[in-house]
């Protein structure tokens, strides 16, 4: 007679789906997982600390390496909330230069996610498929801002490098092809036979659920969250006439459906902002003075905030970031993971809450 | 003797989380209102909780208020929610005990105040447990 036995198993620190080392937990009754646990601590930087005492020259480039995969809404966020601060004004060509950036930022966040979701669920073509257009992403990124990662484009009152007419040409040709190429895959996506087996109806977060857990980003819009888009708080979001995704399914197709309409309507920004781009200065000026604030943006994964608190030479001397990834994971972990009906889902239900644990632990 | 191989103590790592600026703020103001002590309250934490949900803590807090706001009268002076749903420092029947309670007190005639007070002696005594 078969035996059904409670057991305890670990999934990571080390797994060949999770981008960054970190423990799942499952108690589970057979393959039926009946609670996860994350544990954390194996990529701890203490940044935080790192950050407490140095002028803001310094923590500008200490908070893009929080995460490198978001590291342009970091700097962002930093430098707004400076920006508040001290009432510090950016011009017109400027703000849209950022949200350019930002939004290139997230297309390719969210393409590796999706790359890592279908990665994990072992469809391998689709994934290989999305690594290769992220590059022509990550090519318009470098080209704009001089880097991949960690670009350190965005200054207090203004970018620093502006916009070339050739370049113009450049990101407009590529948009095309990334459109065309995102439109097809998310396609294949969505009719997939076997991917929807592996995706429709596993590790469901429910609105309330995720209301709870305070969930954000494609995470929450996928519950039926419209309203946790931060972009639509910002002021040159407002201009563009930005309206967030959102999908009622709450399960892991939905999450990733979510983040390839998002990537679209990045496209769709981005040619807004060439179309409105006015000619101008990229640099307003303004030294960021003594304050304390807490400020918000849409980071790929959701709600980024930062608070902070200078003195009048401008060093910063508190400072706690909390980033989107710490909702979502809890949420992942104690909502969605809960009542997985097979083992085999976990990797897959994690992955598809987009975890940073970079971000997380920070 | 049975372990699991790689297991850790992270009552380090746990402090070290429930020792941030906001976390440090959530439980000042939660000690305050529950009138524990801080450092009851960061032990019981950290034997209660895991490492996620430690981290998530001052958002769940910020999301409990916001919702405090739509409970009635009494249950948001309890934090019913708050201490359930978003701290889940007590069960939901527990708390549901001491609110039915608190309004069999206010219903003989006490003042809305004291049977708070009250109220918020008995979920202190739950907690401590």
């Amino acid at each position: 007679m078969k035996r059904t036995v409670d057991v305890s198993v670990p999934i990571g620190p080390i797994h060949p789906c999770f981008k960054e080392p970190a423990r799942v937990k499952c108690e589970t009754k057979g393959e039926f997982v009946i609670s996860a646990e994350v544990e954390l601590g194996y990529m701890k930087k203490g940044i935080e600390r790192i950050m407490r005492g140095r002028p803001w020259q310094e923590v500008m480039f200490l908070a893009e390496r929080v995460c490198g995969i978001c590291s342009v809404i970091h700097n962002m966020v930093f430098i707004e909330a400076l920006e508040q601060m001290s009432t510090i004004a950016v011009p017109e060509r400027a703000a849209l230069l950022r949200v350019i950036v930002n939004e290139l930022d997230r297309m390719q966040s969210h393409i590796l996610a999706n790359f890592s979701y279908c990665y994990t669920i072992e469809h391998e073509t689709l994934a290989m498929y999305l690594l290769d257009v992220r590059e022509h992403v990550m090519d318009e990124l470098e080209r704009i801002t001089g880097a991949r990662v960690t670009c350190a484009y965005i200054v207090p009152g203004g970018v620093r490098f502006d916009l070339r007419s050739e370049d113009v040409l450049h990101l407009r040709a590529n948009l095309a092809v990334i459109e065309e190429e995102v439109t097809r895959y998310m396609h294949m996506f969505e009719g997939g036979p076997l991917i929807a087996l592996r995706s429709r109806e596993i590790g469901v977060l429910s609105r309330g659920a995720a209301l709870e857990a305070h969930a954000v980003g494609p995470t929450a819009r996928a519950s039926g969250m419209p309203e946790t888009d931060r972009r639509i708080h910002h002021p040159t979001y407002k201009k563009l006439g930005f309206s967030p995704v959102s999908r009622t399914e709450g399960d892991n197709y939905a999450r990733i459906m979510v983040r390839f309409q998002e990537v679209l309507e990045s496209i769709s920004i981005i040619r807004k902002c060439l179309d409105t781009l006015p000619e101008g200065p990229i640099r307003g000026g303004g030294i960021p003075g003594a304050g304390e604030i807490a400020y918000s943006g849409e980071a790929p994964r959701g709600e980024l905030s930062y608070f902070i608190k200078t003195d009048a030479a401008g060093r910063v001397v508190d400072i706690s970031i909390q980033t989107p990834s710490i909702m979502n994971i809890e949420a992942c972990c104690h909502y969605m993971l809960k009542g997985v009906s097979s083992l085999a889902d976990v990797p897959s239900t994690f992955v598809s809450a987009d975890p940073c644990i970079a971000c997380t632990e920070r | 003797m049975t372990a699991f191989m790689y297991e850790k103590d992270l009552s380090a790592m746990k402090y070290a989380i429930l020792t941030s600026t906001r976390h440090d703020r959530m439980i000042r103001e939660i000690a305050a209102e529950l009138d524990i002590p801080q450092i009851r309250l960061r032990k019981l934490m950290m034997d209660r909780f895991d490492m996620m949900l430690l981290e998530n803590l001052p958002a769940r807090y910020d999301q409990g208020k916001n919702s405090r706001k739509t409970e009635n009268p009494v249950e948001k002076d309890l934090g019913a929610g708050l201490y359930t749903r978003a701290i889940p420092l007590i069960s939901s029947s527990e708390m549901g005990k001491i609110t039915e309670q608190v309004q069999t007190l206010i219903r003989e005639g006490t003042s809305e105040h004291e049977a708070v007070v009250a109220g918020r002696k008995m979920i202190r005594g739950v907690i401590l447990q």
